[in-house]
């Protein structure tokens, strides 16, 4: 299209359409840019390309049956979806799990933080054509993949959490399984600072692109590592402590210029942090209970069911009708690995959810892209989208 | 010998073959990956899993490169439109696999804006079943590829091609041959009016020089 | 959080704000209509506690929601301050069938304008002054709003093409500044036997 810019000067601009189908907008964001050669002047960009409708189809099942939508939501750490919808509705019932259950969750937690990061990591690497920190971020996650399959059954849609406790307790040498991951992520760390930190072409491509000022982040309703990155030290992991974080000895990790290669370098020394808190939390680990003892909302198990009334009713009622959340409105965030993963809900007093509204930090994140890509060249914006982290599932829901 | 080389079957049985034992060997595939399924593609290319045992390392990101188009993820209303342009930009020939619950059936997204597996868009060759599907169920499926690309003749989908494309041909030629006939026949009553009008006006003349 | 508490009285006393009582875990309050604008202006600037960062706007349909009076939907909106560490509030604003106009509040956070895209394309609550409203998640060619109580979930929309973004790009840069004098040829992917003998559920 031909215009003429603020000066009254005549631009020939091209209108070029990028994504969803591009390797780097991984199916979930269209980039519709007008390009002055091959500088971006303006940029529209439009999702939805996964919405999956998570709202309608939870209001459809019981509370239980809502845990494993959760579980798609963020799909690369699974369950940290789940804990932040259970942990919600634990909060409008005022129950408090018991302390084996809340050491699981924090090992539970940082694990799946670390897979999140070592994928986003790799993807950004991908994405600009670096394939070996792609291998060696994927190391390390399939060791952890290897202890959710024996904790949970499941590679990646692990749906553990249940309201009032864990799905169930972990296995003989959990322990020893998750110190090994640790030791695994430690080194693959190590290779992947190799990769990253003195590389030329890396380097050029990443600082100084993309910045963002802190209080446009904040406008934007950015959290987590990408908001951490324009340097402000946000967590609600030291902000709004569950789970005893406070008592974890762990720094927030903030970068200095809230560019592409701050996002992805914050990203890496969470991942320090998170192992920190997994072994201080092994130590912490002292058998006892993992669940509540309330039949009207943790399931008894199989041995009261089978062998107690009281077991048999309360198993029964919570499966066919659902537990009953307490009437009333409440908005609850809890850090994810991506930002502070919000649930707005309404519950009527029944089985049913009435409205579960999911706060996704990629939808905050990605809104801001069309700003952070002008003036930048088609390739930077590619350099970019990655470090967002954009999870199409949490994106569109 | 002479006799050996003048039966037909000997050469295209082994093309088939040959043709085959490369396709089945280097499946470059076109990963459509939207959602969780994607991940586990990924995982099933590095490390552990290592897709490029069976030739399928070479991951390309456009359709005009890749053989088979690997589904991964939830297709929505919103991207239906656009993986069937994708799957008809790709070159013959082409295969489809339907990773996952979600590709296949819609999987437990039962909902206003998914559609109920991508068969309603477009041909599917292998499912695989799983939310999402494991490593090993992928290459189950790749298994599952190879064999029935093992199955399929050249020479065989090349005469059927060739037949279709000459019925198209004579259709199309009939069509043409219709239509100038047509033309040809609108033409020559045309002359034939113009010659009687001829004729009419010279029988006009002479009547008036006779007048 | 006792800062919270303060705010809530004092929007209670300065806007005439009602608590809601239906949260009862967290703060929230019932402003009307015409003083949102007001309210989300004061408690990002001139508030003892800046709540500087808009979380979440949720749509609620009250329809088959029991023994519910009052207007059938609601817009939630969850605050968050970034200085004071914890502080949250929420603010809802009723919304009658009626009526489905909220002025917005893109002016003040940038969030706000996906937020009021998604609740316009999920309930038709329609925000005043909003720079760019249509649909988000849902395609152009859908009909209706989905998570209003009375759409069917299983109510499917076929579509027969991508979006068209360029009208929305020319507006992107005419906000710039910029001047369109010649639209380029545009390759409409228009195809009209799109998903022709697919099985129309």
């Amino acid at each position: 299209m031909i215009v003429l810019d603020p000066n009254g000067e005549k631009l020939n601009l091209m209108a070029l359409n990028v994504g969803p189908t591009h390797p780097a907008t991984h199916h979930c964001v269209r980039l519709l840019a007008a390009l002055d050669g091959e500088t971006i002047v303006a940029g529209v960009h439009e999702i939805g390309f996964m919405h999956r409708g998570f709202e309608k189809m939870v209001e459809r099942g019981t509370w239980q049956q809502a845990l494993p939508y959760t579980d798609r939501l963020n799909y690369c750490s699974a369950m940290m979806n789940n804990i932040a919808f259970v942990r919600t509705v634990e909060k409008m019932f005022d129950i408090e799990i018991p302390e084996r259950a809340k050491v699981l969750r924090v090992i539970v937690n940082e694990l799946s933080r670390i897979n999140d990061h070592f994928i986003c990591v790799a993807a950004a690497f991908q994405d600009l054509g670096g394939t070996t920190p792609f291998m060696y971020a994927f190391n390390p996650r399939e060791e952890i993949m290897l202890i959710w399959e024996k904790l949970t059954g499941a590679r990646l849609t692990n749906s553990y959490a249940r309201i009032g406790g864990m799905y169930r307790d972990t296995y003989n040498g959990f322990e020893e399984d998750v110190l090994a991951a640790c030791t695994s992520v430690e080194k693959a760390l190590k290779d992947l600072h190799a990769c990253l930190d003195r590389n030329r072409i890396f380097l050029d491509r990443t600082v100084g692109i993309g910045k963002i000022s802190k209080e446009r982040a904040i406008s934007y309703g950015w959290t987590g590592p990408v908001l951490r990155a324009t340097g402000v030290a946000s967590d609600l992991r030291k902000d709004e402590p569950y789970y005893d974080y406070e008592t974890y000895d762990f720094e927030v990790v903030v970068g200095t210029q809230g560019d592409a290669n701050d996002r992805l370098q914050v990203r890496l020394a969470e991942i320090e942090e998170s192992v920190k808190i997994v072994r201080q939390a092994l130590k912490r680990l002292a058998p006892g209970p993992i669940d509540i003892v309330d039949p009207r909302i943790r399931v008894p198990n199989h041995k009261l069911a089978y062998q107690d009334m009281e077991g048999l009713i309360g198993r029964f009622k919570s499966v066919y009708e659902g537990i009953r959340v307490p009437e009333g409105e409440f908005y609850c965030g809890t850090e994810c690995a991506n930002g502070e993963l919000g649930f707005t809900i309404v519950s009527d007093g029944s089985g049913h959810p009435y409205r579960i509204k999911a706060r996704s930090p990629s939808f905050a994140h990605v809104s801001a892209f069309a700003e952070l890509v002008e003036g930048l060249t088609m390739a930077d914006s590619m350099a970019i989208l990655p470090g967002l982290n954009m999870i199409a599932g949490e994106l569109d829901r | 010998m002479k006799n050996e080389a003048e039966k037909p079957n000997f050469i295209t049985s082994s093309l088939d073959f040959i043709v085959n034992w490369g396709r089945t060997n280097s499946l470059w595939p076109f990963p459509y990956g939207t959602a969780c399924c994607a991940i586990e593609f990924m995982s099933t290319e590095v490390g552990r899993y290592d897709l490029s045992r069976i030739g399928s390392e070479y991951v390309r990101f456009t359709p005009r490169q890749s053989d088979v188009l690997l589904v991964s993820g939830t297709i929505t209303y919103k991207q239906a439109p656009i993986l069937q342009r994708m799957y008809e930009q790709m070159a013959e020939p082409k295969w489809v696999i339907a990773m996952g619950a979600c590709a296949s059936s819609g999987g437990f997204y039962d909902c206003y804006c998914t559609v109920p597996g991508i068969d309603h868009i477009i041909p599917v060759d292998v499912y695989i079943g799983g939310c999402p599907s494991r490593p090993e169920a992928f290459f189950d499926a790749m298994f599952d590829l190879q064999k029935k690309i093992k199955d399929e003749s050249y020479m065989k989908m090349r005469t059927q091609r060739v037949k279709e494309q000459w019925e198209l041909i004579k259709a199309k030629t009939a069509e043409a041959k219709a239509a100038a006939k047509e033309a040809a026949q609108s033409k020559i009553t045309e002359v034939k009016d113009f010659v009687v009008e001829k004729e009419q006006k010279l029988i006009k003349t002479a009547q008036f020089w006779k007048d | 959080m006792e800062n919270v508490e303060n705010i809530v009285s004092l929007l209670e006393e300065k806007f005439g704000a009602q608590r809601d009582a239906s949260a009862k875990w967290d703060a929230c309050v019932v402003v009307a209509k015409e003083n949102l604008h007001a309210v989300v202006e004061f408690l990002k600037n001139d508030c003892a506690v800046k709540f500087d960062m808009l979380l979440d706007a949720a749509g609620i349909d009250y329809l088959t929601y029991p023994n519910h009076e009052g207007p059938r939907f609601a817009v939630s909106y969850a605050f968050k301050s970034m200085e004071t560490a914890g502080a949250r509030i929420r603010l809802k604003v009723l919304v009658s069938e009626a009526d489905l106009k909220v002025p917005s509040v893109a002016d003040l956070y940038a969030s706000a304008n996906w937020l009021e895209r998604e609740v316009y394309d999920q309930f038709g609550i329609l925000f005043e002054g909003h720079p760019d409203l249509r649909r988000i998640l849902n395609h152009v060619e859908f009909v209706g709003h989905p998570l209003r109580k009375d759409y069917p979930a299983h109510k499917r929309q076929w579509l027969s093409t991508s979006d068209y973004l360029v009208p929305e790009l020319e507006k992107v840069l005419e906000s710039k500044g910029y001047k369109v004098i010649e639209r380029s040829e545009e390759v409409d992917p228009v195809d009209e036997e799109f998903l022709e003998g697919s099985i129309k559920a």
